[in-house]
């Protein structure tokens, strides 16, 4: 170990101290089947036995056994044990971050029962801990970390973007009542961004006003950590992670908000739902809740009258993984489809079952895996031409992006958009006289 | 009372050895979680009993539902495993089993010794399974052959139960060893993998608002 390269050793360190017993109960129990294979859509894209959910798990369950089991370290080749070595933690890099979303599809369809996702999810923490982090991923945690956004957009950009936007929603509607507040304390709601949303589609920043506007409901922006984005939960980088989600818990306790509402995006979601409590160690004073929920509950509680007939194409959905596997939100967006659109077809197959986009993970971030992305991308690409759609919902921005490509790549010829965008043509709002 | 023998000695303390082992390991397994603190959307608890029970049935898991062969083979195997430990167990008392009840043990070890060699075949053969495997698969498959096929025998003649008690004492040294440990890990895996499901409202059946939970 003495002769250990830096990385290789804190990947070590990192194998003996960061392994919790759920991990280890999985690396334990796969029994190298394969039947996971065609439960990925990696897998699907390539055919590639390396990309087979249970091999790119194999990359940290060999270290694992190397150093955990006493087989491993009497007699590795028999079962398969490796050394940390520089080769083996570039191997391991390549198939978490490169080769694999984390969307848990494998998780559900396991013949044994396990969670491969979880266990490529410590393999992103031993490459983490060795610097093997891709550097497009490690660049948002570094800006993130610099300047409180994964896009270093200033408070005055924010107020800026958003006063535009306001006075661009009056004037399309017709309403002076419609505003966008930001900073207010006290609201109900405190509705939270992905950056992108500002900088490239500050469109669906305008249709969550209007769907609030019509919906009556006491919300606010922030100007600063509205960034709902978490490249540590990516990284698996414990520190980043935590640090990111406190910021947006700390604003919204400074608020006084009860309920911090999360924008169309899965992984955000995940990461201030389901794990920011646990990074930071305690219960949220407040309810966190997807906007896709919020909508469904407008509709259930008769806040948002809409017209379906205003939005006459075909339209399906894309599940985004971390919103419906990891996150349990499946139902909701249906019924705001539902009830926004005139023709909702669904992709075969949908909700738990649906394929990853193919940019999930981070991915997108990691130029040096673009190709591999794309072709990924394709049982996808398969999926929604065959819905003959030709407006497909996602609710993440993460998907969105990756979905972009992949309709320009496949020439799918259809347009991608948020939920909150449908919804909003879909308002028939009040008469401001 | 039948005088014990030297081979069901050997292998009362391989079982016992065995297990002991298990329960260290369960206990050094790693990092323990600490209790969740975000809110649950689903139920812990049902998305465990999921996990144990329908779970394992074929039309819930695409994996079964794609490969049913492999599926059927690989219960099968199970069955006859679980049947061979059963029976190996049993002969610790040093008394026959009935005649009829030994037939359907030799014929449930029979099938499962089948499914076994179909299923290592299957690894031997296909290029996927292959680049997957490890020597260790291999050979863990023959062990739990020569297993089974042990078994077969002291079903149909218990001068073979000797033999069947050697191998099983070494099967139950080897299995904390290497990958037949995910006899005991697989339990324990399924509890975790359904109380993360079951807890996220994913299993056993999502929540539909404005109605009951169901499933």
């Amino acid at each position: 170990m003495a002769d250990l390269p830096d990385g290789a050793r804190r990947a070590l360190a990192a194998l003996e101290d960061r392994l919790d017993e759920r991990t280890a109960a999985y690396l334990n129990a796969c029994v190298r089947c394969g039947l996971c294979a065609d439960s990925c859509h990696v897998f699907l894209a390539t055919g590639d036995p390396e990309t087979i959910p249970a091999r790119k798990a194999e990359r940290v369950a060999r270290l694992y056994r190397r150093y955990h089991t006493l087989l491993g370290r009497i007699v590795p080749r028999f079962v398969g044990a490796e050394e940390v070595s520089d080769e083996a933690l570039e191997a391991l890099a390549t198939a978490a971050f490169g080769r694999c979303t984390g969307c848990g599809r494998c998780a559900l369809h396991c013949s044994v029962g396990l969670d491969p996702a979880a266990i490529l999810r410590f393999a992103r923490l031993v490459a983490q801990a060795a610097g093997k982090v891709p550097k497009g991923i490690q660049a948002n945690i570094d800006l993130a970390r610099a300047t409180g956004n994964n896009m270093g957009i200033t408070r005055e950009d924010v107020i800026e973007t958003v006063s535009w936007l306001e006075e661009d929603l009056r004037d399309t509607t017709g309403d002076a009542s419609v505003q966008l507040p930001v900073d207010r304390a006290g609201a109900r709601v405190y509705y939270v961004l992905n950056p992108r949303e500002l900088k490239f589609f500050p469109l669906s920043i305008s249709a969550a006003g209007m769907i609030f506007h019509a919906a009556g409901e006491s919300w606010t922006l922030s100007s600063t950590d509205f960034d709902l984005t978490n490249y540590g939960m990516f990284a698996a980088d414990e520190a980043a992670a935590r640090e990111f989600a406190g910021r947006i818990v700390r604003r919204a306790e400074e608020l006084g908000v009860e309920e911090l509402v999360v924008a169309e995006c899965g992984h955000g979601y995940r990461a201030l739902r389901w794990e920011a409590p646990e990074w930071l160690g305690r219960r949220l004073p407040f309810r966190v809740t997807s906007f896709v929920e919020l909508m469904a509950r407008y509709l259930a509680d008769g806040r948002l009258p809409l017209d379906p007939s205003r939005n006459a194409e075909r339209v399906t959905l894309h599940d985004p993984c971390n919103l419906v596997r990891h996150g349990g939100v499946i139902e909701e967006q249906r019924i705001v489809l539902r009830a926004a659109v005139a023709d909702f077809v669904e992709m075969t197959p949908n909700r738990l079952d649906n394929y990853c986009c193919g940019g999930g993970g981070g991915l997108l971030a990691a130029s040096e895996h673009a190709a591999a992305r794309l072709e990924a991308g394709r049982p996808k690409a398969d999926q929604i031409r065959a819905t003959g759609a030709r407006i497909v919902a996602a609710p993440c921005h993460n998907c969105i992006d990756q979905l972009g490509e992949v309709n320009r790549h496949y020439k799918l010829g259809v347009e991608v958009r948020t939920i909150a965008e449908i919804v909003a043509d879909a308002l028939r709002l009040r008469d401001p006289g | 009372m039948v005088p014990p023998t030297l081979s069901s000695l050997v292998l009362a303390g391989a079982l016992l050895a065995s297990a002991l082992a298990f329960v260290v390991m369960r206990a050094r397994l790693g990092r323990p979680l600490p209790a969740p603190f975000a809110e649950p959307r689903g139920s812990a608890a049902a998305g465990e009993r999921w996990a144990l029970t329908a779970a394992f049935l074929p039309w819930n898991k695409e994996s079964a539902r794609h490969h049913l062969p492999s599926y059927a083979a690989g219960l099968l195997l199970h069955a006859a495993v679980a049947a061979m430990l059963v029976r190996l167990v049993w002969s610790l008392t040093g008394r026959p089993s009935p005649r009829p009840v030994e037939l359907a043990l030799a014929m449930l070890l029979a099938a499962g010794l089948a499914c076994g060699l179909a299923l290592f075949a299957k690894r031997a053969l296909d290029p996927a399974l292959r680049a997957l495997s490890v020597p260790e698969d291999y050979a863990a498959s023959l062990f739990v052959g020569a297993a089974l096929a042990a078994g077969l025998a002291a079903c149909l003649d218990a001068r073979a139960i000797p033999a069947f008690q050697w191998i099983g004492a070494a099967l139950a040294l080897y299995a904390p060893l290497g990958k037949l440990r995910h006899m005991v890990f697989l339990v324990t895996s399924r509890r975790f993998w359904g109380r993360y499901f079951g807890r996220r409202g994913v299993k056993p059946a999502p929540r539909i608002p404005g109605e009951a939970r169901h499933g």
